[in-house]
């Protein structure tokens, strides 16, 4: 009698253990989501914070990024190596796509520039297809392709480094924003574009730069994310829509409230798919997003 | 009016006269994109709030078709079912994200829109992710047809009424307070007008033409899953329809079906076959050239400078008679 | 539309007054129109071009005057409709079923095709078939698994292809074979696919036959394919301890979960793969050394060239037109299709298409006449070829080698699948 009672405990503690270990193998893969989700996001939210621009073209720059990584990769240079190129790429055409097309949208109707990045969005994918195919492309041989193993969890290495490039990305403009002198000025146009100029300063150039510096940060994001995935035309589509519900929710034009709403993001999708159903993993997301939208419309962290 | 009169009589002749399938099949496609994209414009449009998720009322009719026909129902029942059932969801929708400032409504309409797709890839009463097959059927009982006439027929007659029925928004109080919400949230509010019942009602009307639209497509395709109804995809291409067109304009949406509907079918005739995607690259750059240079699409342009001719011209009488005077 | 209309009446004048100029003789009889539904543009387009090039091969062979051992190849034509060649007229299906409606009606009415042929995915097949009902044409369906379409009760439709129940059930007579060669101990299953219809098809097929032959199935997991993470998904399949998983995947989602598995040391005694994401040129070379073991069901291999000498030919005769790129299970398929309708013209002697229909359902054409590893060609009630199966493959050593059926296996199956390297 004993012996089975305490068989018995052994069992209920064993799954016990379990359980707890599955929970905490969640949290952490939710965690590492959530950067991942923030990583594609900042680029997206400091765009919005300065012009009240929402570039819904915002994943095909990630593919493009994606692209370029691998191009660089084919090239010798593997995607660690090839960032910083393709950070610098990114920014570029950042600031060739405002000059030349969206600060014409912003002359417009507000409406000009919702569809002007849309049709950016799809001539982007139609040239991706019509120079790369729809073919999935992948990094040779990607680095970090090992496993990480802790307390009884185990992650991804990539997944890791993703997530600590999320961080020091998020940190970096974050510094760049509060702390630089541009940074101050893409503040102070963010909040009163009229007061900026009457203090001198020059907001397309502001704009342009903010344009820029959005597209870099999805420049790293696509060179990191190669470490785990294919690129095709379509491959920005479901980071973009998830980047554009985090965003939302953490505040138009917030940094800290893009990560903090990534987070949340990547765990209610994770802790959804298993305790919901994996099919059903994104409608605690998108019903977090309509929840908070309503009950406060600037979103978590978001001003006005 | 007259212009409308017209092209319902050009229709009626196309659907009596001509034989030719093919062309019978463009015009029917560019009726129901036209009435898909009148109905996007009453809320993107009229109301002002850009919705990326209007495919869910088209799938409501879509759905609604497929589900009265393999319960051995009438379709014509499908009308006011899946009527009902669009209002319905547009007013639960609506209700609380038409107050949403700008892109947050857009970001909304994603959301809700990707709840529905993947609640109606988990159920089975709804075909899953193998959709439905309408059996074939004859006869006005069965709303399907051998022959295209008879489509082309309904087409025009939902074209027509929904056209008519836009003229009549434009000059009813909705569409009145509609403006006025559009041009100064704030000042309308405090002359009382309430911005959210007043969009909640456009909305529903929105989605009971899509739900329309979505009906006469089953009957038509005779299959209805989701990636053809109710996907991302099928909102961006409404939405991308109205806004070439020009937003807020009476024949906008038509302009941007005659537009999609050659460059989609065109380009696929000339360029296809090589599986390049050439047909999204122009298509793509003439969104970008129009939002740059002609953000109010191309009848928005047309009528701008109408109104500027006319308003040169009024101003040069009124220099005369001033003159005179 | 119009400027096509100038262009047609231009060339039919300038064909009139060439004729004096043509060659007296016999007059040659009109060429014989098979329309084609393909999607030649959107995102299957590379897919739709191998299956134009697969397609007009085989009329050329059939046009030809070059033997193979497979029906109707070089014999100039068709000889009972004296010697009529056949003519493929393509339209598009973009990839959608209205397109794919109107591309078929568009070839019965215009073009006059006596017969159709498409369309790849299922749900554009369904449509244009339908439409193939409405007008009495027959149709026949190369490459299209969803069990649903010969399930319509439709009467002009044939379907050559095995579909998704039949994979399904390979994999089990598979076990059963290896019961008792290797004497495995298979009882529980994990089901894991995207939720879209190829995914929920075969996932669907493989559930209730798991339930017919007895096996019990331990977890059945559904997931968005364009999804860019899979943690609770591998937790699931873990959390059930499965001894084999069953994947239907498209290769961004199949890496993913190869990737967990691996991570989260979710190891079975195999995992059974339904083609797509698995047999991607891609997938071989991201996974290294992770995909040895992997199984996957394939349709065609060109290992089965021992029974029909033709295969390494017309796979040669299909490099040659498609830069280099070999025949595959799609491309084969669609190669058969048009020789089936050939054959079934031929014995029908008439373009009628009662006649041709009936001529189709008197199909018998021994496997080993064909290029796929099946037993036979022919149609039951329903339209559906029950002569069909598929092959299984295993990754040994980077490459895909055939392990079953055993005669036409080129190498034995490794089992079980080796550990995870760490």
């Amino acid at each position: 009698m004993a012996v089975r009672c305490r068989g018995e405990r052994a069992d209920l503690a064993d799954a016990g253990v379990e359980a707890l270990t599955t929970f905490a193998q969640l949290l952490v893969g939710g965690l590492l989501t959530g950067l991942v989700f923030a990583l594609v996001a900042v680029g997206l939210t400091l765009v919005y914070g300065v012009m009240d621009v929402v570039n819904f073209a915002h994943g095909e720059f990630l593919m493009l990024a994606m692209y370029a990584t691998l191009g660089l990769a084919l090239l010798g240079l593997g995607p660690l190596l090839g960032l910083p190129l393709a950070v610098i790429a990114m920014f570029l055409f950042g600031i060739i796509v405002y000059r030349v097309f969206v600060r014409r949208l912003l002359a417009g109707p507000p409406e000009a520039t919702v569809f002007g990045t849309f049709g950016l969005l799809v001539l982007m994918q139609g040239l991706a297809q019509a120079v790369f195919s729809s073919d999935f492309l992948s990094v040779p041989n990607p680095p970090f392709a090992g496993t990480i193993r802790f307390a009884g969890l185990a992650v991804s290495q990539a997944s890791v480094v993703e997530g600590c490039g999320a961080l020091i990305l998020t940190a970096l403009l974050f510094a760049f924003v509060e702390y630089t002198e541009t940074g101050r000025a893409m503040r102070a146009v963010a909040e009163d574009r009229i007061a900026a100029t009457l203090m001198g300063i020059d907001v397309q150039r502001i704009n342009g730069l903010a344009f820029g510096i959005g597209a870099a940060c999805v420049g790293a994001a696509g060179a990191l994310l190669m470490l785990s995935y294919p690129v095709y035309p379509t491959a920005g589509v479901p980071f973009a829509l998830t980047a554009f519900v985090v965003v939302a929710l953490g505040g138009f034009g917030s940094i800290s409230g893009a990560l903090v709403a990534a987070l949340l993001v990547g765990m209610l999708e994770v802790f959804g798919g298993f305790y919901l159903s994996p099919e059903l993993k994104l409608v605690p997301v998108y019903l977090a997003y309509l929840v908070v939208v309503l009950v406060r419309p600037q979103g978590l962290l978001g001003r006005r | 009016m007259i212009a409308l009169g017209a092209i319902v009589a050009a229709g009626l002749v196309t659907a009596l006269g001509v034989r030719d399938a093919v062309a019978l099949d463009l015009v029917f496609t560019l009726l129901l994109y036209a009435v898909l994209g009148q109905s996007w414009n009453w809320i993107s449009g009229y109301a002002g709030n850009i919705s990326f998720g209007h495919a869910i009322f088209f799938g409501c009719g879509a759905y609604a078709s497929a589900l009265m026909v393999t319960h051995g129902l009438s379709p014509w029942l499908a009308i006011p079912a899946g009527a009902v059932a669009a209002a319905a969801l547009a007013i639960v929708t609506g209700f609380p994200t038409l107050a949403l400032r700008g892109h947050y409504f857009s970001i909304a309409t994603i959301a809700v829109a990707a709840i529905v797709d993947a609640l109606v890839r988990t159920q089975p009463w709804l075909g899953r992710a193998t959709g439905f097959e309408l059996p074939i059927a004859s006869g006005w009982a069965a709303l399907q047809f051998a022959d295209k006439g008879p489509y082309i027929v309904l087409a025009l007659v939902l074209f027509a009424a929904v056209q008519i029925a836009t003229i009549a928004l434009e000059r009813s109080r909705l569409g009145y307070y509609l403006r006025a919400l559009r041009a100064n949230h704030a000042a309308a509010a405090a002359v009382g007008i309430d911005e959210r019942s007043w969009k909640l009602l456009a909305f529903a009307w929105s989605a009971v033409i899509a739900s329309c639209a979505g009906v006469l497509y089953a009957q038509y395709t005779l299959f209805v899953d989701p990636p053809s109804t109710i996907a991302l995809g099928v909102s961006i291409d409404i939405a991308l329809i109205g806004v070439v067109g020009g937003i807020g304009t009476l024949w906008g949406p038509a302009v941007g079906a005659l537009v999609y509907v050659v460059l989609a079918k065109g380009v696929a005739l000339e360029l296809g076959g090589t599986g390049k995607g050439y047909d999204l690259v122009i298509y793509g750059a003439i969104i970008c050239v129009i939002a740059a240079l002609r953000p109010h699409g191309i009848v928005g342009t047309i009528v701008d400078g109408l109104r500027r001719r006319r308003g040169a011209l009024e101003l040069g009488a009124a220099a005369a008679t001033g003159g005179a005077a | 539309m119009l400027a096509r209309r100038l262009a047609l009446a231009l060339a039919t004048a300038l064909t009139l007054t060439a004729l004096p100029l043509a060659p007296t003789g016999a007059a040659d009889p009109p060429d014989i129109v098979i329309g084609s539904v393909l999607p030649l543009t959107g995102a299957s387009a590379q897919t739709g071009a191998a299956l134009r090039t697969a397609q007009l091969l085989a009329q050329d062979l059939i046009n030809g005057h070059v033997s193979y051992p497979l029906p109707m190849v070089g014999k100039s034509g068709l000889p009972h409709l004296g010697h009529a060649r056949i003519k493929l007229v393509f339209a598009d299906s973009q990839g959608k079923p209205d397109q794919a409606r109107a591309a078929a009606e568009q070839l019965i009415t215009q073009e006059h095709a006596v017969a159709l042929i498409g369309c790849y995915t299922s749900s554009t097949t369904a449509t244009a078939s339908q439409v193939a009902e409405r007008y009495g044409i027959p149709f026949l369906n190369p490459d299209s698994s969803a069990p649903s379409l010969t399930t319509r009760g439709l009467k002009w439709f044939f379907r050559t292809t095995p579909s998704d129940a039949t994979f399904a059930d390979n994999f089990f007579q598979f076990f059963g074979d290896l019961k008792r060669t290797k004497k495995i101990d298979v009882k529980k299953i994990a089901i894991v696919g995207e939720d879209g219809l190829f995914g929920a098809g075969a996932g669907d097929a493989e559930e209730a036959l798991a339930k017919k032959y007895g096996y019990t199935v331990v977890s059945r997991i559904a997931y968005t394919a364009t999804t860019t993470e899979v943690n609770a998904e591998v937790q699931k399949v873990k959390a059930a301890a499965p001894d084999v998983i069953m994947m239907a995947s498209y290769l961004p989602d199949a890496l993913l979960f190869m990737r967990g598995f691996k991570d989260q040391s979710v190891q079975p005694q195999a995992i059974m793969a339904q083609d797509a994401g698995f047999i991607d040129p891609n997938f071989v070379r991201t996974e290294g050394k992770d995909a040895e073991g992997i199984f996957t069901r394939e349709v065609f291999s060109l290992d089965i060239k021992h029974r029909n000498h033709a295969v390494p030919l017309i796979n040669q005769l299909f490099e040659l037109r498609f830069s280099g790129k070999p025949l595959d299970g799609n491309t084969a398929r669609d190669f058969m299709g048009v020789l089936v309708l050939a054959d079934a013209l031929d014995r029908a002697g008439s373009t009628k298409p009662d006649a041709i229909r009936s001529a189709l359902q008197k199909t018998n054409i021994p496997g080993n006449l064909t290029l796929m590893p099946w037993k036979n060609i022919q149609f039951d009630a329903s339209g559906q070829n029950q002569g069909g199966s598929g092959i299984i493959e295993q990754i040994q050593d980077g490459k895909y080698e055939t392990v079953w059926p055993f005669d036409v296996a080129v190498s034995a199956p490794i089992w079980p699948m080796p550990a995870w390297k760490h």
